[in-house]
């Protein structure tokens, strides 16, 4: 059997790696939420700081990007869900010939890149705006319609396919029951098939309004005059990067964590009832002596979602009262230190070069000594004594390094003003 | 008791597409009567229900309730109440919200439906269920909330879709007589489709048998089964033995038919077809297998039957001997048990009598198939 | 009325089958048919400011589509040389990205389908939250990680593997990460869905046989899978041969993504017409190529989306 465990050695391996290439990503993202340089990085960990946090809640175009989203995703919303149950209960009666033609078209945006949707939308609603006749700012070319609009194109088809999997185990029985009992067919609707479609309809909303919330491609084209949060970060992102958007993301890992442990503590729970229900005697059932199983017990989700709950509710207490001043001035003094020390070190080895340039010409050369500098920095080994003591290129090459790493403080210290004397 | 509101059907057709499910239906269903509709799967008969409940507007022809053309009227302004196959109990309402659906619909407070759904509730024996789901409740149990949702909707017509095909035999038998004192304490019209005889014939006052989309014989169980109109009819009510050939002579009521392996055999022609057969042509003529008896053996005439037993079998009530009979189909014969004895003839030849009465002659035509 | 018009409406009411009906004609008419052929009919038109369109010189043409094909008139080259380079890069990467997606997804698709336990659920909860997270805060993080001082150079460096940073995002690999990131659960599902329906017990039986993992794979599971796969891979070229935000975030500086042109004529020089020339064959080109592919492997378009 050394095979077969070998075998499950190498599948753990593989999920391993896997999954740090899905969730890593994200963790140092987080990360550097908290940390205290003003270029997004994990490492070299200087200062746990929380300012990313209220400089995000200050941003005034993240917060109306917030704002537009949700505008935004709430149209969406409401006209995915109601194309896409409309496409869905079409779909069950459009007659066997047509079905094939039918299903491709309401499928086929899925398939379309959002780029191309975001052009045909706005390319065809800009005609029938001038066709009209309405100016340059009516609400047909308004960022909000067109954008609600283009969105919707294809996010109804995800939420059909969500909505027809569940219609497809609706017996339309009911509904003609529900007529045939007096109901009108908007009766049957609402009371009947409506309630049987509510979960489904519940998650194609969830699935519509983060479709639409983390939509780029299509909106990028027609959001006019109002960029919703995904525009914001893109301009953000691309035009230079602050850990204020690592803070974002972090607020959002942390909903979405809560939000799907709550979904999955849910479940669980309803599993644990049905299973004690089952479990349980008729007497117990009748007596009312049948005790449903507590919202804990047994319940890795739940049990997760409170921890994480009172985590929580920790760090926001202590991001209340920390204050990470003094930790920053110390980096910035130990910083300015190691700058010092380094440009020392170079006027040194230059006085050196100097020296044995003049020894040379002396013919009496003293042997050139690197500078033993201790390196306590925390910033790995890109600045080991080893780089330093390379000569001619090497040494030109990790000053510019230390540049790019701590922009944040300027050029000050850039080698450039430093080679200049 | 008032009379009850009626159904007609005229010149009833449906089709879809080229396919005639529904052929020329002429019915008059008395108010207050419990109407069969019995056939096998597929012979238009839940078809003729949709189109009375109103989910199916006829191709042809006219529906009448109570006098009135129920053209262009939907299902749901209709008095009549269906009961589903499957039932069609809601899944997400509670026993007693599914039962006074139709009160919601007019908007009755939860007060009285309450109250109501209680009253029904006690009707069918299931008093104190009103807070179960349906999925909580056994196979009869449902069954008797569909017929409290139907009635709670107080329809003129109930329409019952073979609402006991999924019970099991006992429960099956047990709703019969159920169904059947239901019908007669509320005294409203029931119409019922059935592929199984035996429900049809113990429940209903009057049956439609049907094949194909053609109703064959519109009569009461008694009719149906001793005076069938066809050769279907009187192959597909209960069991039957059938005899081929062609008629002879025919005298009176009375035919003589030359069967191709019995010899020659005298029987009584169905009241549905006198004075409509001829000498020459081809004919069938069925006997029951209980209207059978033993012959003193040598005994032959035109009433008496001689064939080789292959089989017999003791079933309680009567001994079954099975015999070689016509067209490869073995001939059955049903003896009561009196407490006689009785002598294995397997393998031998036997002789049996009937009295022409019991036997029905009838023009050839398609036999129901098992 | 014509009768399925009128069976339609018998069976779902005047009121509900017309708003179901207006919907489903607004979806399927307004906003997918008529917005691809009036995006078509565009592209073939010169870029005339808007008191021209309609005018005398609104004639159709087919100047934006030469135009990507021969560069500017009178331009140096005999072709445009740039973006057919940029529109061949796109739709061979997109290529890559989809098989390495294929080659990552399909054995956690087949574990995640053929193990039962508890830890699969959290396994999917963990697939499915990063999801959930913004497409451009995905690609900030990869930048993040793939940065010249980021955490894998720095890693890298620190582990003495490279002496210098290596510069991922130039060399596009950061982008290829970040577009195989970007869709690996599209890959995923549509395999996971239909390994799960496959009967543990013929695995069982080949394996019986003496039939050994690899044979049991290529002769059993693949050829069940195909429709999964199919639709999967469909989705993942489609989408990263159409992807905007990674690219931006994560190209290199001189690398284009297809889109991007598309995006410049559009944002950057104003000329719709021509944007929407460029987004016409881009559509058709991804289109048949798919519809190639399905057909080389024998699946229909009712497998997508399933």
């Amino acid at each position: 059997m050394k095979s077969f465990s070998f075998m499950r050695v190498s599948i753990w391996v593989y999920l391993a790696i896997f999954f740090a290439y899905l969730l890593g990503p994200l963790v140092i993202m987080s990360i550097t939420a908290f940390n205290s340089p003003e270029f997004p990085r994990a490492t070299p960990w200087e200062c746990l700081t929380f300012e990313w946090f209220a400089a995000l809640f200050q941003d005034e175009r993240i917060l109306n990007g917030i704002k537009n989203s949700i505008l935004v995703g709430a149209g969406t919303v409401v006209l995915s869900v109601a194309m896409g149950l409309a496409g869905a209960l079409m779909l069950t009666q459009i007659w066997p010939k047509l079905r094939a033609t039918y299903y491709t078209i309401i499928i086929a945006p899925i398939l379309i890149p959002g780029v191309v949707i975001g052009i045909s939308t706005l390319v065809f609603w800009d005609r029938i705006n001038r066709m009209v006749g309405l100016g340059a700012d009516s609400f047909l070319s308004n960022g909000l319609f067109l954008t609600v609009i283009g969105q919707s194109t294809f996010i109804a088809s995800y939420c059909m396919l969500v909505l027809v999997a569940r219609l497809q185990r609706y017996d339309t029985a009911l509904t003609e029951a529900a007529l045939d009992l007096g109901a009108t067919h908007a009766q049957a609707f609402r009371k009947v098939l409506l309630p049987f479609m509510k979960p489904a309809i519940a998650s194609a909303a969830v699935l519509a309004f983060l479709a639409s919330f983390e939509n780029y491609n299509t909106t990028t084209f027609t959001f006019g005059e109002y960029p919703t949060l995904t525009i914001e970060l893109a301009q953000k992102v691309r035009y230079g990067i602050t850990p204020a958007i690592s803070a974002l993301a972090f607020i959002i890992v942390v909903l979405t964590v809560f939000a799907a442990l709550f979904n999955e503590a849910n479940i669980r729970r309803k599993d644990l009832v049905a299973a004690a229900r089952k479990d349980a005697t008729v007497e117990e059932l009748e007596s009312g002596k049948f005790r449903v199983p507590g919202f804990l017990s047994s319940n890795w989700a739940a049990v997760a979602l409170v921890v994480m709950a009172c985590a929580t509710v920790v760090v926001v207490g202590t991001a209340t009262v920390y204050s990470p001043a003094q930790c920053i001035a110390n980096v910035q003094e130990q910083k300015r230190i190691e700058t010092e020390l380094r440009i020392q070190e170079l006027r040194q080895r230059r006085a050196e070069e100097a020296a044995r340039k003049a020894a040379e010409e002396a013919e009496t050369a003293p042997k050139p000594q690197a500078a033993p500098s201790d390196n306590n920095s925390g910033f790995g080994g890109v600045f080991s004594p080893n780089t330093l003591t390379g000569e001619g290129e090497e040494e030109s090459k990790a000053p510019e390094a230390e540049d790019n790493s701590n922009s944040g403080f300027g050029n000050v210290f850039a080698p450039s003003t430093l080679s200049g004397d | 008791m008032s009379a009850g509101v009626g159904v007609d059907l005229e010149k009833l057709w449906i089709r879809f597409g080229d396919f005639v499910a529904v052929r020329d239906a002429n019915v008059k269903i008395n108010g207050g009567d419990f109407f069969s509709f019995l056939g096998p799967s597929g012979c238009g008969k839940t078809t003729i229900l949709r189109a009375v409940s109103g989910f199916l507007e006829p191709s042809d022809g006219r529906v009448l309730i109570g006098g009135n053309d129920m053209k262009g009227i939907g299902p749901n302004k209709r008095p009549t109440a269906l009961i589903f196959q499957n039932l069609a109990l809601f899944p997400l309402m509670k026993v007693w919200e599914n039962i006074t659906f139709s009160m919601e619909i007019k908007g009755a407070s939860a007060k009285e439906r309450r109250k109501r759904a209680d009253e029904l509730l006690d009707m069918i024996a299931l008093p104190g269920q009103g807070d179960k789901l349906p999925s909580e409740l056994s196979g009869g149990q449902r069954q008797r909330v569909a017929i409290a949702r139907a009635l709670c909707a107080e329809p003129d017509v109930l329409l019952l879709d073979e609402p006991l095909s999924a019970l099991d035999l006992k429960l099956r038998q047990h709703m019969r007589t159920e169904l059947r004192e239901i019908q007669q304490r509320v005294g409203i019209t029931f119409i019922y489709i059935t592929h199984d005889q035996g429900e049809a014939l113990t429940m209903s006052d009057n049956i439609a048998v049907m094949r194909a989309g053609v109703i064959d014989q519109i009569g009461d169980g008694k009719t149906v089964y001793n005076d069938p109109a066809t050769a279907f009819a009187a192959s597909f009510v209960g069991e039957n033995n059938v005899f081929r050939g062609k008629v002879k002579q025919v005298s009176g009521d009375t035919a003589l038919i030359a069967t191709n392996r019995s010899g020659e055999l005298l029987a009584r022609i169905s009241t549905a077809n006198q004075g409509k057969m001829q000498p020459g042509d081809d004919a069938m003529l069925f006997i029951r297998p209980e209207a059978f008896a033993l012959a003193p053996a040598g005994a032959s005439g035109d009433h008496f039957v001689t064939a080789t037993v292959t089989n017999e079998e003791f079933e309680g009530n009567v001994f079954n001997i099975f015999m070689e009979g016509d067209g490869g189909k073995e001939l059955k014969v049903s003896l009561p048990n009196l407490g006689q004895s009785f002598e294995s003839h397997k393998g031998q030849p036997m002789t049996l009598q009937y009295d022409v009465q019991n036997a029905v002659a009838l023009p050839a035509g398609e036999l129901a198939t098992e | 009325m014509p009768r399925f018009l009128r069976e339609f409406f018998n069976r779902n009411g005047v009121g509900m089958g017309s708003l179901m009906l207006g919907l489903v004609l607004f979806w399927t008419v307004g906003l997918i048919i008529l917005p691809q052929l009036s995006m078509l009919d565009f592209s073939f038109r010169p870029n005339l400011p808007p008191p021209e369109i309609g005018g005398p010189k609104d004639v159709y043409t087919v100047e934006n589509y030469k135009y990507l094909i021969f560069g500017p008139e009178g331009g140096s080259q005999d072709y445009n040389a740039v973006d057919l380079r940029v529109f061949y890069r796109t739709l061979i990467a997109a290529v890559f990205v989809t098989l390495f997606n294929l080659v990552l997804c399909y054995p956690i698709a087949y574990y995640l389908a053929q193990t039962k336990g508890n830890h699969i659920r959290i396994f999917a909860l963990m697939l499915i939250i990063p999801y959930w997270i913004n497409e451009i805060l995905r690609a900030f993080a990869l930048r993040i990680i793939f940065g010249e001082t980021g955490v894998l150079n720095n890693a890298l460096v620190g582990l003495g593997i490279f002496d210098t940073p290596f510069d991922f995002i130039r060399n596009d690999i950061a982008l290829y990460a970040g577009l195989g990131y970007a869709y690996i659960l599209l890959m995923i599902f549509p395999i996971y869905n239909v390994i799960e329906s496959l009967d543990r017990n013929q695995i069982e039986a080949a394996r019986d046989m003496g039939a050994s993992w690899t044979k049991i794979h290529r002769r059993v599971v693949i050829p069940y899978a195909k429709p999964g796969i199919s639709s999967g891979c469909t989705m993942v070229f489609m989408l990263s041969a159409g992807a905007l935000a990674a690219p931006q975030i994560l190209g290199g500086p001189s690398s284009l993504w297809f889109t991007q042109l598309i995006y410049q004529q559009f944002n950057d020089n104003s000329d719709w017409p021509q944007g929407a020339a460029y987004a016409v064959v881009l559509l058709v080109t991804c289109i048949l190529l798919v519809l190639a592919v399905m057909r080389l492997f024998k699946v229909n378009m009712g497998d997508i989306g399933k």
